[in-house]
């Protein structure tokens, strides 16, 4: 018995990745890094660049931000028409990623099981506030 | 041997006195004529059908369906012998330990015996369905050897194993009465009987056994069977039918003096393209797409959850399989790289699949089979079935998926995708697995089951029912091979019974 065929496609990360050496030469660990995205765009300076600094691929942040932001507005019945505002997320991922990484805070959610859906996606809580607030910055 | 018995050419009047009688020729009923070959006890079974699939008989099982969607009641079995084995997927795994407990939290569970009044005939039930060595959860080893794994971290959902009844080499399934038709014609204390319709069951005066069994063929032949026991073995639903319909005595029918009697009807709802899920490494092995042989053995992965998560989360079985690649659109790629990158995996050559998943519902008295002023060729009663499924159902079954998809991204392996938002779109994606279950309960007060914990109509010295129809509760598993080991323990019973 066979796997998938190479008839069935997957799809490829635009990005390439680059292995932990100049990561860890930016200081910001050995995930995987977009050479073109990191060298060639540029984002207007942010109040929560702090913050910010911890997503490697900040244009997949914008887009599930977008779509997590969209789902807040459209289901939340408690919360406001305008949606989540940059400070209050700041505030909170602020308090989480105090002296520890995403990768850090990520394995906490996953341990602990704080995760949400974005357009279904099974996501880890704090990744996603931080896209959130990566959309809003955008 | 003893060539089948064409019920038609039987002279009118005729009336047969067998030590048992098995209503019914599917794999419960070709079963219990096994486990009781070679014994002094004679007996006769009745087979509605003949040897192959014929429109007119088929047509024995339409009714009418109410609720949620469900598949028409004579196009989910087979009516001939073999049953609906005739039709099945061969796919197999053993109840798990769980199944048979009583759950606070879970209304109406908890079987008369645990799992392991079933385990000794696990094996035999095994030989049966051919499905070869008993591997399931132990397969896991033999599996890694030929491929990785796809990574799970810790928590409540594994890798588990369906085996798959083949007939030979690698034929996919065993259709019982094909199979052991000429087993059975060499059993010298068994009389079959095909084109035999049961259709109302007779008791005594003072309702505590049963004393005929009429019996009619579609040519307009009638005949009267009077057996010293009687095991109904028609299915979940045509038991329910026929214990209904009999109501010469009892005008509520047969065993159902506290009207249990097709109520807790269940099957397997089958929702499609349920979730993606993605490998962020790309390929996985072709063991979880596609049934793979393993020494005498086919098997195939499922994730299941396991019983300790199943009684700390308060959910129900479900086995999900990984099926086809499916596409992705920008935000699923956003998605997967996001998730992938804050868990250190590299998504480069990540590969996405749609993925099934069969689940267990929870017991419902208003799930029921019912019967109609419509009548069949034979006169008798026609089934409505109201079919429903709970928002703990729904919910159950998504808990179950965001905790593989939390141990996915807690072993930087993968992620998963729910892709039905709300219970009625995910009611619209629902399969059904024409696994009938139920309707006539086994539990040890007569005010909550049809049947003793033998099986045995509560009020009735004689009267048994075999089959999936008895199960409590249902589990995510495959019905046929359990309710054959079911049977093997019944045809124990009997033969004690009728020494």
């Amino acid at each position: 018995m066979s796997g998938p065929s190479d008839k069935e496609r997957g799809f490829s990360r635009r990005a390439v990745a680059i292995g932990g050496g100049i990561a860890a030469a930016l200081g910001i660990g050995a995930l995987g890094l977009t050479v073109p995205r990191l060298l060639g765009r540029h984002y207007r300076q942010s109040r929560y660049d702090d913050l910010l600094a911890q997503l490697v691929d900040r244009e997949a942040a914008v887009r599930v931000g977008q779509a997590a932001i969209a789902t807040i507005k459209s289901s939340a019945r408690s919360a406001p028409p305008q949606g989540p505002d940059q400070k209050a997320l700041a505030k909170v991922l602020r308090q989480r990623l105090e002296r520890r990484t995403l990768a850090e805070v990520t394995d906490s959610d996953l341990a602990q099981g704080f995760l949400v859906e974005v357009q279904g996606w099974v996501m880890p809580i704090t990744l996603v506030m931080l896209c959130m607030l990566a959309a809003l910055e955008s | 041997m003893n060539a089948f018995i064409d019920a038609r050419t039987l002279p009118a009047g005729t009336v047969l006195e067998p030590d048992l009688a098995i209503v019914g020729g599917g794999p419960a009923g070709i079963t219990l004529a096994l486990a009781l070959a070679h014994t002094p006890i004679r007996v006769m079974l009745f087979e509605s059908g003949g040897l192959d699939f014929d429109t007119a008989t088929q047509a024995l099982y339409a009714g009418s369906n109410a609720g949620l969607r469900y598949l028409p009641l004579d196009a989910s079995r087979m009516r001939y012998l073999g049953g609906s084995t005739n039709h099945w997927g061969g796919w197999c795994r053993p109840l798990d330990a769980i199944d048979f407990e009583k759950r606070d939290w879970l209304p109406y569970s908890g079987w008369p015996f645990g799992i392991g009044e079933l385990k000794p005939y696990f094996a035999r039930a095994q030989a049966l369905v051919e499905a070869g060595t008993w591997r399931y959860d132990d397969a896991t080893p033999s599996m890694v050897a030929l491929a990785p794994l796809l990574r799970l971290g810790d928590g409540g959902v594994y890798t588990s194993w369906f085996q798959f009844s083949k007939t030979r080499d690698n034929v996919l399934p065993t259709h019982f009465g094909e199979r052991y038709g000429d087993d059975l014609r060499h059993i010298p204390n068994l009389k079959v009987f095909l084109h035999a319709n049961a259709t109302d069951l007779g008791l005594a005066a003072d309702a505590t056994r049963l004393e005929t069994l009429n019996v009619a063929t579609l040519g307009g032949h009638s005949f009267t069977v009077k057996p010293k026991i009687a095991v109904l073995a028609l299915g979940a639903v045509e038991n329910a039918r026929l214990m209904l319909a009999s109501g010469g005595i009892s005008a509520a029918g047969v065993g159902n003096q506290n009207d249990l009697v097709g109520r807790f009807f269940a099957d397997h709802p089958i929702p499609r393209d349920t979730a993606t899920l993605v490998s962020f490494a790309g390929d996985m092995a072709g063991y979880y797409f596609n049934p793979t042989q393993v020494g005498d053995a086919i098997v195939r992965a499922a994730y299941a959850p396991s019983d300790e998560f199943k009684r700390g989360r308060r959910v129900l079985g479900s086995l999900t399989t990984v099926e086809n690649p499916v596409e992705l659109n920008d935000l699923d790629k956003a998605a997967i790289v996001s998730a992938a990158l804050a868990v250190g995996a590299d998504a480069s050559n990540a590969k996405a699949f749609s993925v099934g998943c069969g689940l267990e519902l929870q017991p419902d008295p208003e799930r029921r089979l019912t019967l109609t002023q419509a009548r069949d060729a034979l006169g008798m009663p026609r089934l409505k079935l109201t079919n429903r499924v709970s928002d703990a159902d729904f919910q159950r079954y998504r808990d179950t998926m965001k905790e593989l998809g939390r141990q996915l991204l807690g072993a930087g392996s993968g992620m998963i995708r729910l892709n039905y938002g709300t219970r009625s779109a995910w009611e619209g994606a629902l399969d059904w697995g024409d696994h009938h279950m139920g309707t006539t309960r086994m539990h040890v007060d007569p005010k909550q089951g049809v049947v003793d914990a033998n099986s045995r109509v509560h009020g009735l010295a004689n009267l048994f029912v075999a089959g999936s129809g008895v199960f409590p509760t249902y589990s995510a598993s495959n019905p046929t091979l359990n309710l054959v080991a079911l049977t093997l323990r019944l045809g124990q019973h009997l033969r004690g019974v009728l020494r």
